[in-house]
């Protein structure tokens, strides 16, 4: 019933956790059976260690959050030889969630290197962020540019042995050309989405609130911006979609699974409950019991004409209303 | 099963106990685990939360079998008041302990509290009362109706109060008693300060301490999102051997209390 596949990866449910939010999983551990869940995603690991933003960094704002981390980690070397054995242990041999790694470069150069050393390493996929500044370019996102997307994916996607998934940022004008792209470069899923762009201010201080100024939005405040996004991208692309942001609840699952996504990563509200994604599987199961429906039978389900009228007219109902046009 | 049994547990609310200065003691029914002092949880109403996250608050008391626990709130926003508009009987959801403890190892440490930078200091007196000693501690307030759960505390430890306007014990900032009683020769060069208070009244102690060649331990009050090590948002600038050369720590791990000397300012 929950099963689920991204590509040629397989997951027991369509539950996972989103990049930088539940770090590699080690410190959730003690909070649930993580073998529940489908799958973990790594915060973004780069080439280089990257010590990250001045505080303060995070700021809650109405239902959501500004975080500007700046991508703090200690580098690839250190991920692989202290992090990855770790989230390999809760993999369990395949017996726990798949193993997904956010990878992070500032060049094509760097982003080859992560996927061919990941892809060394045995994990289950790759998750390209594109939220990086490419050097090469006078620091253009890679996000924001169909072409350094496609390019992107093209080269990891030459040297990844598992699926690769690109994730898109939300601040762009159109962000199904950047779908389009990441498909044409050979992903074999696409991750939407990242956060959205914002600031916060104190006006006693007349300062930014956030050391570095700006941050990205996080939590039920993006929830639907996040939803049209993959409604969008769905209606784009043929590769599977995992739909991200805002999600807190298993109807917010089902929502993005109806707006077409294959599975859905939970982020923002871990913080508040560090077990939600178990309960969340279990909450899924008990509405999907309830509606007699798979997770295949309902994705993409919101783009369908609506067949079947849910409740039929009554004749004077019908003779009462207009005919609608166009 | 890899998963260890850590939980987030709803408490029921026994009672709000005012303690003056618009603070209260929260109490709720147990199992509390056992909490070192200068441990703190992460706390949220069940129903009606108003806010996204939760709120982090240092566990200010303890029955000795675990049967309730207390946390000292002071509502400050609008998180804290939903904490303090719960009835008896209704639901807090608990994520503890986390975080690392005051230093086990120093003897006799002399203790500064500012407001409710009381509240780990409780169970601190209380551990060295079971010893048969008594605990220093210097907590300083604006007056006397600031210095919330300060009955709480002269049983169990040896209080001198300060406040700034003299309506209680010494006359003035709590970082003048403190020099007060080093000039006293009560507290002197090289023994150790656990100090838990306002972000001012912090900086001042320390610089205090630096002049006077006293150790000087900080709990810090940063802004938590996951309060377990998750989302790197609680990040403090640091230095020392404690860090392997890494220039940032998370208060919720490694902190929330640090040696002065560890922070970059
Ligand atoms: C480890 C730790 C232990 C703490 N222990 C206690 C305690 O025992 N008793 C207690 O009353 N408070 C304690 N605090 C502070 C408490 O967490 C904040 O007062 C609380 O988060 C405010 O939430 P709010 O929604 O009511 O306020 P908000 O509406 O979020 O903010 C209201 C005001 O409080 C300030 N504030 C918000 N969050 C924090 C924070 N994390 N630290 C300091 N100031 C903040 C804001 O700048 C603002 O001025 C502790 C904080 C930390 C990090
Ligand atoms: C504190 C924090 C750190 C994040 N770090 C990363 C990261 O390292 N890499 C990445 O691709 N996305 C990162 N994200 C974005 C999330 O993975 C997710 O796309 C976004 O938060 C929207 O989902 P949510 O509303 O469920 O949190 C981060 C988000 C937060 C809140
Ligand atoms: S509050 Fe999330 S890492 Fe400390």
């Amino acid at each position: 019933m929950l099963k689920t596949s991204l590509g040629t990866l397989l997951l027991d449910n369509p539950i996972l956790s989103a990049s930088g939010t539940f770090g590699s999983g080690w410190e959730g551990r003690m909070f649930s059976d993580l073998a529940q869940v489908g799958a973990l995603v790594s915060k973004t690991v780069t080439v280089h260690p990257r010590p990250g933003n001045p505080p303060p960094r995070i700021w809650e704002t109405a239902s959501g959050m500004l975080n500007s981390i700046g991508l703090e980690n200690k580098g690839a070397d250190y991920f692989l030889a202290e992090s990855l054995p770790k989230m390999q242990q809760l993999a369990n041999g395949g017996r726990g969630p798949r193993i997904i790694i956010n990878i992070g470069g500032e060049s094509i150069d760097e982003f080859v290197q992560l996927a061919e050393r990941f892809s060394a390493a045995g994990v289950d996929a790759l998750e390209v962020n594109l939220s990086c500044p490419n050097v090469q370019e006078g620091r253009l996102l890679f996000s924001t540019e169909p072409r350094l997307t496609e390019q992107a994916l093209r080269a990891v996607k030459r040297v990844a042995t598992v699926p690769v998934f690109a994730k898109l940022s939300p601040n762009v004008t159109d962000i199904t050309e950047i779908a389009r792209a990441a498909e044409q470069g050979g992903a074999d899923g696409i991750t939407a989405i990242n956060t959205l762009i914002g600031m916060a201010i104190d006006w006693r201080k007349q300062r930014p609130i956030l050391g570095r100024g700006i941050g990205g939005l996080s939590g039920p405040a993006i929830k639907p911006v996040a939803l049209r996004m993959v409604y969008e991208c769905a209606r784009t692309v043929k590769i599977p979609i995992l739909g991200v942001g805002g999600v807190r609840s298993a109807t917010d699952v089902l929502d993005f699974v109806c707006a077409g996504a294959s599975a859905v990563q939970i982020g923002t509200a871990q913080f508040t409950d560090p077990a939600l994604m178990v309960r969340l599987k279990d909450e899924l199961r008990t509405l999907l019991t309830e509606a007699r429906m798979t997770i295949a039978e309902l994705r993409g389900s919101a783009h369908r004409p609506a067949a079947i009228p849910t409740a039929k007219p009554t004749a004077a109902c019908a003779v009462a209303t207009p005919e609608v046009k166009g | 099963m890899l998963s260890a049994p850590m939980q987030t547990r709803v408490h029921a609310l026994r009672r709000l106990r005012e303690l003056g200065g618009g603070s209260f003691a929260v109490e709720v029914d147990g199992p509390i685990p056992a909490t070192l002092p200068g441990q703190f949880y992460m706390l949220r109403t069940e129903k009606r939360w108003p806010v996204l996250l939760p709120r982090p608050f240092s566990l200010y008391d303890r029955a000795a079998d675990g049967s309730w626990g207390s946390f000292l709130v002071k509502g400050v926003g609008e998180g804290t008041r939903a904490i303090l508009d719960l009835a008896p009987g209704e639901g807090l959801v608990l994520n503890g302990p986390l975080g690392q403890p005051f230093p086990r190892d120093i003897d006799n440490p002399i203790c500064v509290a500012g407001g409710v930078g009381l509240a780990p200091f409780l169970l601190l007196a209380r551990e060295y009362k079971a010893q048969g000693r008594n605990l220093r501690l210097l907590f300083g307030g604006r007056n006397r109706a600031a210095l919330s759960g300060l009955e709480d505390v002269e049983p169990v430890a040896r209080v001198f109060a300060s406040t700034d306007d003299g309506s209680h014990g010494f006359h003035g900032m709590v970082t003048a008693l403190l020099d007060d009683l080093i000039a006293r020769g009560e507290v002197k060069a090289g023994e150790v300060v656990f100090c838990c208070g306002p972000d001012p009244m912090m900086h001042a102690v320390a610089a205090l301490c630096e002049k006077r060649g006293l150790r000087c331990f900080l709990s810090l009050e940063t802004y938590m999102a996951c309060g377990y090590g998750v989302c790197n948002g609680c990040t403090v600038k640091v230095q020392g051997p404690r860090f392997k050369g890494w220039p940032y720590s998370r208060t919720c791990m490694e902190g929330p209390v640090y040696e002065a000397c560890e922070l970059v300012h």
